[in-house]
């Protein structure tokens, strides 16, 4: 695919990405040793890898909307085997985040960054998961109703499903993480 | 009578694991003049040799055959050890049955038989052996250098530390090569004026060196130790002795913005008298006859001489030849980049602001025509986007040359460093096929021009260059994000590829040394004698040899230095003596040998009688020369001419011991 390099872009995506991930991007070898390792690569438009060199070269386009970063299941396989102690499973985190912000909505993975924007929601909340109303706010945004009903009584039998939230103690810490990220 | 040892070594399993030793032994023992044969495990070791030695002494021998590994391994190890007997160190002879016998063959009965073979002829013919002595040459202790740029300079400067004497002649009006054009030098970013023109001092100021610039070489003839020489001083028009570098002359030249500087690679002017930099060593002008308009118009200008103080010019000056004996030869002939206009695509000379490296390594120079801003040639302004494309004719068997040139990934990342350190919010962009940063510092160097100083590097090569709007538009590949990119530049920066010294084969020629197709010179073994060309007595130095980076370059020179120094401390040069002679009672005087001798060692010599008259006129072999190839044995049509130890009647020897 052809892409024109527009210097100005390219610096904005780059370093907005960049102080973000609080690491930097021209680290990267371009070895491959992270899309080697990646379970989920199969899936991928494109490798980790290419992720980070379409960063640095500002394809923003492309970048925010493939499906690798919502396909990564942040398992950190690449980040802990990265030579150079880059956080590849941490640029797909902040890629999604750059994405929620601009309002683009993954195509092909919409039920991902559904579950993703619940989960957060839920964190954020509760300062942990509070398994019930995840479930319940994801099923009414995703319209499954009935998936996975059947999970449901074993999961309350082994105490898995709890009825009613236990937040963290300080729920201001974990709104101040939000915050700084933002 | 001949008295002949046999040994059989095992060479542990190499070879007794597929010869039958013991029975090759039995077998060596039966053939006439065979004294004693022995196997023993392995022959090169200190016992082994030591084995040897006590037959020789206690059996008396005059000859000694070992069934062993090729020669070329550990012939000169035995014939020391022979020597310590007194044996004359011709007289042992390797039948190699590890590289041609045991090595090859599988069939262990067809192997031993041929092992066999093979020893008996050896038997042979140490049988009909001579004694053989060392030919010694005597040494001219002085030695030219070809070439001053920094390997050159290196080398000149070692010999000369050395006690002994240096011609360096260089072909431009001032010593210091490529490298003092350069900025700063990878990876440490040491400013290269500054650690080279020290040395180019040095070199004018010491007592055993004698500098010709603006001189080139004329002729070679002779051999090791006694080389003579012809060097073609070309006409300064300046009589150096007087001239004092103040450089009245040149600010008097009207001939101001007409030629174009070869020092600044065509970015700036320079006048028709001149020095090629500030710097220059000497600071002796030189005018260019072909521009000066004093040449041109029939002796009209003459400004500069009328603006000389001490009126040093003579617009009369004739070339001169110098002629000096010397013992060494160093070819350091330096290197040229290729031409840019190979590519279309790229637009060089089309469009001014697609440059090459060394031109931009000027536009940074303090000393260069911008003094070290970076500004566009086209307008003179400060680019802020620079596209770097390396590989520019390097690795590109199509359309330049298959090899890499080994300082451009350097250069470049440098380059963008550089230009990163000057424009503060600059962007640089490198496309490249592979980084290559092998030596100490590269790699970090390379890292950090991307992670520190902000350089793209984009891995694949640009298609095509074109103008859009007053910038260039570069379309290459990134191919490991898979991707076309497009990217609009100020300035294009090629990393062109590195070729050999125009007329470094005219060079080569003259010295009869060797230079492989594309036109570097080889060295006379790629990793044990790097330092020395295929002719003895002529060593090599910097990129003459092939591309390498200042470090390389410097070591080279003084590898070459230390070689002559070596070669120097003894007072004879001692050739190994199987050599071809010629009989001249039967030459016939036609020279076919002559024609096919690769070492030019064959030279015609009159028969004369008592009276001073010619009698006839035949082949002479110089023993410095002759490297007993025994091409001429096999041209020569009288049989006139015998290569010691190998003789006509033993080789017919060895091949009669098969005939049973």
């Amino acid at each position: 695919m052809k892409t024109v390099i527009n210097e100005q872009e390219r610096r904005n995506f780059a370093s907005e990405v960049e102080s973000k991930l609080h690491d930097k991007l021209a680290k990267c070898y371009q070895c491959g040793k992270c899309s080697a390792g990646c379970p989920v690569n199969f899936e991928m438009d494109y490798t980790p890898n290419q992720i980070i060199k379409m960063t640095e070269l500002g394809m923003a386009d492309r970048v925010l909307n493939s499906k690798t970063i919502w396909l990564c299941v942040s398992c950190n396989t690449c980040s802990t085997r990265c030579p150079k102690g880059f956080e590849v499973a941490g640029i797909m985190d902040v890629l999604r985040e750059v994405a929620a912000k601009r309002g683009i909505e993954s195509k092909t993975e919409k039920e991902v960054q559904t579950f993703h924007e619940v989960f957060l929601d839920n964190v954020k909340s509760n300062g942990r998961i509070f398994e019930l109303e995840l479930v319940g706010k994801y099923k009414l945004k995703t319209k499954h109703l009935f998936r996975d009903m059947f999970l449901a009584p074993k999961m309350i039998e082994k105490g898995k499903l709890k009825m009613h939230s236990d937040k963290v103690s300080n729920i201001n810490q974990i709104a101040k993480i939000f915050k700084d990220f933002e | 009578m001949a008295r002949i040892g046999v040994f059989v070594c095992w060479c542990g399993s190499n070879i007794a694991g597929t010869v039958d030793v013991k029975r090759v032994a039995e077998e060596a023992a039966k053939i006439p003049g065979v004294v004693e044969a022995v196997d023993y495990k392995y022959m090169c070791s200190d016992p082994g040799q030591n084995t040897l030695r006590k037959m020789i002494k206690d059996k008396n021998l005059t000859g000694v055959v070992l069934a062993a590994c090729s020669p070329h391994m550990h012939e000169n190890t035995f014939r020391k050890a022979a020597v310590k007997e007194g044996l004359n160190p011709y007289f042992i002879e390797i039948a190699n049955i590890r590289e041609q016998v045991s090595w090859v063959h599988e069939d262990k009965e067809k192997a031993t038989a041929k092992a066999i073979d093979l020893l008996k002829m050896m038997v042979e013919k140490v049988k009909r052996n001579k004694p053989i002595e060392d030919v010694r040459v005597p040494l001219t202790k002085k030695a030219l250098v070809v070439g001053g740029g920094i390997s050159g300079i290196q080398a000149a400067l070692d010999i000369a530390n050395g006690g002994v004497e240096v011609i360096l002649v260089e072909k431009e009006p001032s010593i210091g090569g490529k490298m003092i054009q350069l900025d700063e030098t990878f990876p440490t970013l040491d400013c290269s004026s500054c650690i080279m023109t020290p040395k180019m001092v040095e070199v004018y100021q010491h007592p055993n060196i004698k500098l010709y610039t603006y001189s080139e070489l004329e002729d070679v003839s002779g051999y090791i130790g006694n080389f003579n020489v012809k060097i073609k001083k070309k006409a300064r028009s300046i009589v150096e002795k007087d001239c004092t570098g103040c450089g009245d002359c040149w600010n008097a030249c009207p001939m101001h913005k007409n030629v174009k500087s070869e020092f600044n690679v065509n970015l700036s002017e320079r006048t028709a008298i001149y020095v090629p930099f500030p710097q220059a060593v000497p600071l002796i002008p030189v005018i260019d006859r072909s521009v000066c308009l004093h040449y041109k118009k029939g002796g009209k200008c003459q400004k500069c001489y009328d603006a000389c103080g001490p009126k040093c010019i003579d617009f009369d000056l004739q070339d001169e030849i110098i002629e000096e004996k010397v013992g060494a030869i160093v070819a350091a002939t330096g290197y040229d980049l290729m031409e840019n206009s190979l590519y279309g695509e790229y637009g060089y000379g089309q469009f001014k602001d697609v440059i090459s490296g060394l031109q931009f390594e000027r536009l940074l120079s303090a000393s260069g025509p911008t003094e070290g801003v970076v500004k566009r040639p086209s307008d003179g302004k400060t680019p802020e986007t620079i596209v770097f494309i390396q590989c520019v004719g390097s690795r590109d068997p199509e359309k330049g040359v298959p090899y890499c040139s080994k300082v451009c990934c350097m250069y470049t990342a440098k380059h963008a460093k550089l230009f990163a350190h000057k424009v503060h919010g600059s962007q640089s962009y490198v496309f490249y096929i592979d980084i290559r940063a092998t030596s100490k510092g590269y790699e970090e160097f390379v890292r950090s021009t991307m992670e520190n100083d902000g350089a793209i590097y984009l891995r694949g090569r640009v298609s095509k260059i074109y103008e859009d709007n007053g910038k260039l538009i570069v379309k290459g590949a990134d191919t490991l994000s898979g991707n076309q990119v497009e990217i609009a530049a100020d300035m294009v920066v090629l990393a062109t590829g590195v070729i050999p010294k125009k007329g470094s084969d005219k060079i080569a020629q003259m010295l009869g040394i060797s230079y492989d197709k594309y036109g570097f010179y080889t060295e006379s073994h790629p990793k044990l004698r790097p330092a020395e060309s295929s002719t003895a007595g002529i060593y090599l130095a910097g990129m003459a040899q092939g591309p390498r980076d200042i470090p390389e370059s410097v070591v080279s020179g003084s590898a070459a230095a230390s070689k002559i120094l070596g070669l120097f401390s003894k007072s004879e040069y001692e050739v190994e003596g199987t050599i071809a002679s010629v009989n001249k009672t039967t030459c016939v005087g036609c020279f076919y040998c002559k024609r096919v001798c690769a070492y030019s060692a064959i030279s015609k010599e009159e028969v004369k009688d008592r009276n001073g008259n010619v009698l006839k006129v035949v082949a002479n072999v110089n023993s410095g020369l002759c490297a007993g190839c025994g091409a001429c044995v096999n041209a020569c049509f009288s049989k006139s001419i015998d290569l010691k130890g190998y003789l006509d009647e033993q080789i017919f020897a060895e091949i009669k011991s098969l005939a049973v």
